[in-house]
């Protein structure tokens, strides 16, 4: 009797020719998932099993490949010998004393002497037999045990599913790079990406000194928690500083954000470039703030070629805070450091930049050389 | 490093601290342990107690419970105290009791803030008018944490116990004592102190209390502390506070002056710009410069000096929530001026040479930052 995971996938199944690569990848992403704890993986019959992993951290195994892309439910088990006796003795552990029950019995194994309904009838007789405050309830059991009769004289004992995080494995839908920041919603949208198995690269914009080191402390915490499902453990900054000073002196105040939010795409991309990433992905909702409005999407998305995903566009801020929760990332965004100094905030920021006004107005700046240091200052915070 | 951030917390004193390590290694028993090494460290408690009361306050008069912080001591005296009626303080005071009298409010009790001057004195008449015989608690910080302004208590107090006789006062002492030469005179109550600001450790503070003042226990437990304040005692933080102060009480006299000067050579150098506008004044302690930058974010002026080296305080921040000094606010200044705060706060360590190479690094960062926003 030995303590195992078992993990079903998600879509995968509908993959055609295809379906070995995501499968690779998928049990590429869960050795990931497990790094750090001494573990064997197997692939059986549509499914993963997780073994020989120390018992105490059952929980933690489960919890941990819970949050893979790709997975669509996990159990804790035990793995036993397929005979009646071992079945039953492994059964009577896991268990309850009292209660309404059912036994289900999944027989992958056909020569099996008994059907999945003579095992199941079996099963909850001896149960019956030895806990007398047990009694049967087919329809609405507060306990189910589940029984899964294998190939090779092994069966799966486990009395619960778990929700895994659904979605398709990363790495799968190719690269894009995050643009991240310490609010509430970035984290969110590169979680999505990353669910329809995307590789999320992160780019976190700071202008210390005008914003502090907690913001960026901020930052990369979010982004550990974002890694336990992306299992990319490396932020990049770059500082735009610079950039927030030459707009601030020379441009006029209502385009400050436009305007640095132009810098920052076009950095992405450059970024992205060297990274081979596909695409930007951002935060953005339609009309939550005063830049993230059609008008102000148009002029920073102006200045770039890569496709610009924003998975929570049409979200309200509700359901991204919703989802913000799900993942952990919400109570570290929330955190009293912000992104950005007062100094550089407009009274009356733009809502409806037109683009030839943006043009012109980032025509009294030198952009090139401005990316290029800003370029300069990237660095990489791995963790 | 040159730290001009004093009034947060001061660098520890070296052989105060060795000192007190080394002791607390070998009496580390618990002080209300009845064999002879716990009586040996309630002795040295004991001794500890009577020093750093004595430095401030006639020990026949005053007695002193050990609490864990300043914040801790202005908790204890605001709640032990002000248990029914109305209490009155200033709008100057530090958030230990600001944020204590904010909450009377749902124990029942009505608080009732005084106006500042512009230099962040309390305003007496306005304070006193504010005093009735339903006024439990007085409560008046003695230096303001923010401005260096000296609040004069004793004054205050008698002012305050001729109008009403029982009301108690107490004051904020965390940024006076060791540092401002002053003793306690009989009508102030409750004092507060703390050891981080003299050169004493983190996790250590005091209340200062008249004899006979009965008050109610604040943390209930295995009697310590009189019964007031139970919990077994910081005994390496105490005998670090003793001997910490132990260093500071003989020249406090001596070092207020020098400090006098260091704060007024640091004043001349930048007044010499066009960019600071002063907020201490004159008269305050000599420990505390606060001047402002309209215009600029002190945070920012913070973080910039820092990275040359320079460590500053500021009262005001670059985020748009709690983005000013309750307490400067409350001196009655505008939002260019609440911007640009930045608090200079002075340790005896301070050399001369550090001021002026400080100044001048205030001045450069100030004007690279005019120079770009």
């Amino acid at each position: 009797m030995e303590k195992v995971v078992i993990i079903r996938y998600a879509e995968i199944h509908l993959k055609g020719k295809n379906r070995g690569y995501f499968e690779h990848v998928f049990s590429m992403n869960l050795e990931k998932s497990l790094k750090g704890i001494r573990h064997e993986l197997h692939r059986t019959s549509g499914r993963w099993l997780v073994a020989k992993f120390p018992e105490e951290l059952a929980e933690e195994v489960a919890a941990r490949v819970g949050r893979v892309f790709g997975v669509h439910s996990y159990s804790v088990g035990y793995l036993v010998d397929n005979d009646l006796d071992s079945v039953y003795a492994c059964v009577k552990e896991v268990a309850p004393a009292e209660g309404s029950f059912k036994v289900v019995t999944h027989r992958g194994y056909k020569k099996y002497p008994l059907n999945s309904m003579e095992i199941s009838a079996a099963i909850g007789g001896r149960l019956l037999s030895d806990f007398p405050a047990l009694r049967v309830d087919i329809h609405a059991p507060e306990h189910t045990v589940y029984i899964d009769i294998r190939d090779g004289g092994s069966a799966l004992v486990f009395g619960s599913f778990g929700e895994g995080a659904g979605g398709m494995p990363v790495g799968t839908s190719g690269k894009g790079l995050l643009m991240i920041s310490g609010g509430i919603d970035s984290p969110v949208a590169g979680y999505m990406m990353a669910k329809r198995g995307l590789t999320v690269e992160l780019l976190h914009f700071h202008s210390y000194p005008y914003t502090n080191e907690g913001a960026k402390e901020k930052v990369v915490e979010l982004a550990k928690t974002l890694s336990q499902y992306t299992q990319v453990r490396l932020l990049r900054t770059v500082s735009v500083t610079h950039i927030q000073e030459e707009i601030h002196a020379k441009c006029k105040p209502e385009l400050n954000v436009t305007l640095l939010r132009r810098f920052m795409f076009r950095i992405a991309e450059r970024i992205a470039g060297r990274l081979e990433a596909g695409c930007l992905v951002t935060g953005e909702s339609l009309g939550q703030v005063a830049s993230q409005t059609l008008e102000g999407m148009t002029s920073s998305n102006a200045v770039v070629t890569l496709p610009v995903l924003r998975p929570l566009v049409g979200f309200d801020k509700d359901e991204i805070i919703l989802r913000a929760k799900k993942i952990g990332t919400y109570d570290t965004s929330v955190l009293p450091y912000e992104d950005c100094c007062t100094v550089f905030l407009p009274e009356f920021p733009a809502t409806r930049p037109k683009l030839s006004a943006v043009e012109a107005e980032e025509g009294k700046l030198d952009v090139e050389a401005l990316v290029e240091e800003s370029l300069a200052t990237v660095e990489r915070i791995e963790f | 490093m040159i730290y001009l951030d004093n009034a947060a917390t001061t660098a520890p004193a070296p052989q105060a601290l060795e000192r007190a390590v080394r002791e607390y290694r070998e009496y580390y028993f618990n002080p209300s342990a009845r064999y002879g090494g716990g009586f040996a460290v309630q002795k040295m408690i004991g001794e500890a107690r009577k020093q750093l009361l004595s430095a401030v306050a006639d020990p026949t008069a005053f007695e002193l419970i050990f609490t864990s912080c300043g914040t801790e001591a202005d908790n204890q005296a605001v709640f032990s105290v002000a248990r029914r009626w109305n209490a009155v303080t200033s709008a100057g005071e530090h958030a230990a009791v600001e944020r204590s009298f904010t909450e009377l409010k749902n124990r029942g009790v009505e608080p009732r803030f005084a106006p500042l001057e512009a230099d962040g004195r309390v305003n007496i008449d306005a304070l006193l008018d504010l005093v009735d015989e339903k006024t439990t608690l007085v409560s008046v910080v003695h230096v303001n944490n923010e401005t260096g302004a000296i609040n004069d208590i004793a004054e205050i107090a008698r002012r305050v116990k001729r109008k009403n006789p029982r009301t108690v006062f107490h004051s904020d002492g965390v940024q006076a004592y060791g540092k401002l030469p002053f003793r306690l005179p009989r009508e102030v109550d409750l004092y507060s102190i703390s050891a981080h600001k003299i050169g004493g450790l983190k996790g250590v503070g005091g209340l200062v209390k008249r004899k006979g003042l009965v008050l109610a226990p604040f943390i209930n437990g295995g009697g310590q502390e009189g019964g007031l304040r139970s919990g077994t005692e910081n005994v390496l933080g105490i005998l670090d506070f003793a001997y910490a102060a132990a260093e500071r009480f003989p020249r406090i006299a001596e070092n207020y002056e020098r400090i006098g000067a260091l704060r007024k050579r640091m004043w001349e150098r930048l007044r010499a710009e066009e960019y600071f506008y002063r907020i201490s004044a004159e008269n305050g302690s000599a420990y505390i410069l606060t001047v402002s930058v309209p215009g600029a974010r002190g945070e920012v002026l913070q973080r910039m000096l820092f990275d040359r080296g320079v460590c500053v305080g500021t009262g005001s921040a670059c985020s748009s929530k709690n983005r000013f000094s309750r307490v400067i606010a409350a001196c009655g200044y505008g939002e260019d001026v609440l911007d640009g705060v930045l608090r200079i706060s002075f340790s005896p360590e301070n050399t001369e040479e550090e001021i002026l190479q400080a100044a001048d690094a205030i001045v450069a960062v100030v004007k690279e930052f005019k120079g770009k926003v």
